[in-house]
């Protein structure tokens, strides 16, 4: 077991401890609690509605926690401004619908946040961006608009733009989910070239074949509480809890 | 069996052409066809009556009467400019408006611009050629309004051979030119040859776009602004964004042009001379401001939340969100809601004339008033009014909607 309240190793680059959010009154995480190694792939699955995407929104700040506390490689997250620019810039994010900004090119999507975060010159954020292009497969998409692109390249581009920012970690929730089989394909493969480079990976995703390749971890989401946390092979072969293997029962 | 005896297919019948349109749109069913009949005899005869009146029994010479008071006011008249010629002060205002014109268009290379500028000029260049007498429109006028055509070319090559020729010269030049506009009208105490000449008289449809442009500039950027701070977090910020909108958006123009007179020398140091030109375009320029708040307001909210989601998760500030991702999308969207409301604005300035100035329109209807020989010819004057407003108010929808397409807008 990975979770637990074992103090933070140099290895851990992400710490929760006891993490609680709440929607008004309604309780969304429960407490809580994981450690993830630097270069480990996480998938996270679970339910609509278990507090998946919270969870990870947690991670960057686009959600804030109420009780707990999170350490992203070894900034804590409070509401401290400097800190959630400090962890944004290290923390890329990947969404379910792309949200490439339509009114940039590729190359101007890329390109946007290295040169106005990082203060990048716009030479050097276009050879970083030629780069990253070639690496998930679009190169000669550069010049196009999102909404001249496919599903599959929107969502290359969007993973081609958070890595632009050269984050430490990333963080993808249900990547694929608006995807059709023959783009779910390309998406994963760039996916998976990503943990072969040692990217920490946190992803939201029912990929299951996916998961069984590249993951280190399974955690499973139930009502805002982690009830599984295991490798792939025990997780789907010897589940030690009912709910998982209902859970998994109702998606294989 | 079938497949390999397909027959050559012609395309029916009325597919392509005049008769193909009017029979898919307009005779596609009985009830469309006896609607098309109705209309279309309607239209006609209105065509029939309208242009019969315009050409047998239309009287247009008081047109050519009232002339340039139409454009000006009674700028050159003695009351104004006692004993001088104050004639070419508008007039060079003009040449700097064509200059620019000529400048857009050298800096686009085409396109709308180009048909604007050379559309303006031939008009203006017309002008010079009116059959008036001497006496009514000397040479120097004639000569002063065909030198807009040099003017245009003059802009053109500035644009193209010099690095002036950017957008943000040209804005820069614009607020020049705008502001040596004013001076030059207005006049400066104790500088010969530029004597002052009383707001009453400079009025007409140089007032209307006067009060107009200065509206239209101002009213976006206050507008965004308010939004913005409508959505912003700090309490204080928010209420007197709120305020202000809804202070605006809640009385009448008219009323808010009365109270200005009073209301806007209040906000000046003591010092400041009375001017009901400043206290009516403030008065404008914030009505209609609210108003575009709200406009922008509503783009911001019908943007996809996700937007803001992924320029935050990069780590670019709120504010470089704002402007770098939230603007210039809701700016897109609401292009059609912005260009309605400034087509409000202009029309709008005819109501200064409640507060003694003299638009196009109140120079109409005092013309009539003041001559009862031309009451008979109510009806060109207040046409030709119409038109001169529709011309404008045509051009900005002409220009928006290039602009939308250019943008590509509703293609996303
Ligand atoms: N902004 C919000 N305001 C109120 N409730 C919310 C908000 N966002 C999420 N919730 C609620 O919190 C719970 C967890 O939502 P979350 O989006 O994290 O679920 P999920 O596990 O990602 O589900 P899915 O698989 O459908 O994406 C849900 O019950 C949801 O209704
Ligand atoms: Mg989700």
């Amino acid at each position: 077991m990975t979770n637990g309240e074992n103090a933070a190793g140099p290895e851990d680059i992400i710490v929760c401890r006891d993490v609680h959010k709440w929607y008004g009154s309604f309780h969304a995480l429960k407490g809580v609690s994981t450690t993830v190694k630097r270069g480990q792939v996480v998938v996270i699955i679970g339910p609509s509605g278990s507090g998946k995407s919270t969870f990870i929104r947690t991670l960057n700040r686009l959600e804030h926690h109420q009780r707990g506390d999170i350490v992203v490689d070894g900034i804590e997250l409070t509401d401290d401004v400097r800190n959630i620019d400090a962890i944004r810039r290290d923390v890329g994010m990947v969404f379910q619908s792309f949200n490439l900004f339509p009114h940039l090119t590729v190359m101007g999507n890329i390109t946007l946040a290295p040169m106005k975060v990082k203060k990048l010159p716009a030479r050097e954020a276009e050879e970083i961006a030629v780069q990253l292009l070639e690496r998930v497969g679009i190169q000669d998409q550069a010049d196009k608009y999102p909404a001249q692109l496919s599903g599959g390249q929107q969502q290359r581009a969007a993973i081609a733009r958070a890595l632009a920012m050269q984050p430490n970690i990333m963080l993808f929730d249900e990547p694929t989910s608006a995807l059709d089989p023959e783009m779910i394909k390309e998406v994963l493969e760039v996916m998976r070239e990503l943990a072969a480079s040692f990217m920490t990976i946190l992803a939201v995703s029912h990929e299951l074949g996916f998961a069984r390749e590249v993951a280190d971890r399974i955690v499973m989401f139930d009502e805002g509480e982690i009830v599984e946390d295991l490798p792939p092979n025990d997780f789907f072969d010897n589940p030690r809890h009912e709910r998982v293997k209902r859970f998994l029962s109702q998606i294989l | 069996m079938m497949a390999n005896v397909r027959p050559m297919l012609r395309p029916p019948r009325f597919e392509a052409g005049v008769l193909g349109w009017a029979h898919a749109n307009l005779f596609n069913s009985w009830h469309n066809s006896v609607l098309s009949v109705v209309v279309g005899a309607v239209l006609l005869l209105a065509l029939w009556f309208g242009l019969r009146w315009a050409i047998l029994t239309a009287d247009w010479s008081v047109i050519a009467t009232v002339g340039g008071r139409f454009v000006i006011g009674s700028y050159n008249s003695d009351q104004a400019c006692a004993g001088n010629n104050c004639f070419w002060r508008p007039q060079v205002s003009l040449l700097m408006v064509t200059m620019l014109l000529g400048m857009g268009w050298g800096m686009a290379g085409g396109g709308v611009t180009k048909r604007i500028a050379i559309i303006v000029g031939v008009v203006i260049a017309l002008f010079a050629f009116l059959p008036y007498s001497f006496e009514r429109m000397g040479m120097d006028v004639r000569l002063l309004l065909l030198a807009n055509v040099p003017a245009i070319g003059a802009g053109w090559a500035l644009a193209r051979y010099t690095r002036f020729g950017t957008v943000k010269w040209i804005v820069i030049f614009s607020v020049a030119a705008f502001l040596l506009t004013i001076i030059l009208l207005r006049g400066i105490a104790g500088i010969p040859g530029l004597q002052p000449v009383a707001v009453q008289h400079w009025g007409g449809l140089t007032l209307n776009l006067i009060l107009a442009v200065a509206g239209i500039t101002l009213s976006l950027p206050i507008g965004i602004a308010l939004a913005l701070g409508r959505r912003s977090h700090l309490p204080v910020v928010k209420t007197l964004c709120v305020v202000f909108i809804e202070v605006f958006r809640g009385v009448p123009l008219i009323t808010l042009l009365f109270m200005s007179q009073h209301l806007v020398p209040l906000a000046l140091p003591q010092t400041f001379p009375r001017d009901s030109l400043l206290s009516a375009a403030v008065v404008i320029t914030m009505f209609s401001a609210a108003y575009m708040a709200e406009n922008i307001r509503g783009g911001l909210q019908a943007l996809h939340p996700g937007q803001e989601e992924a320029a935050r998760a990069l780590g670019l500030s709120g504010w470089q969100t704002t402007l770098r991702i939230s603007l210039p999308q809701v700016i897109r969207s609401v292009i059609p809601a912005i260009v309605g409301q400034f087509i409000g604005l202009f029309k709008d300035t005819s109501l200064v004339y409640i507060i003694g100035m003299v638009d196009i329109t109140e120079i109409g209807r005092t013309f009539i008033l003041g001559n009862p020989e031309f009451r008979i010819s109510t009806k060109e004057v207040f046409i030709f009014i119409a038109l001169a407003f529709w011309v404008f108010t045509y051009g900005m929808s002409y220009v928006s909607r290039k602009i939308e397409g250019h943008l590509g807008v509703g293609q996303r």
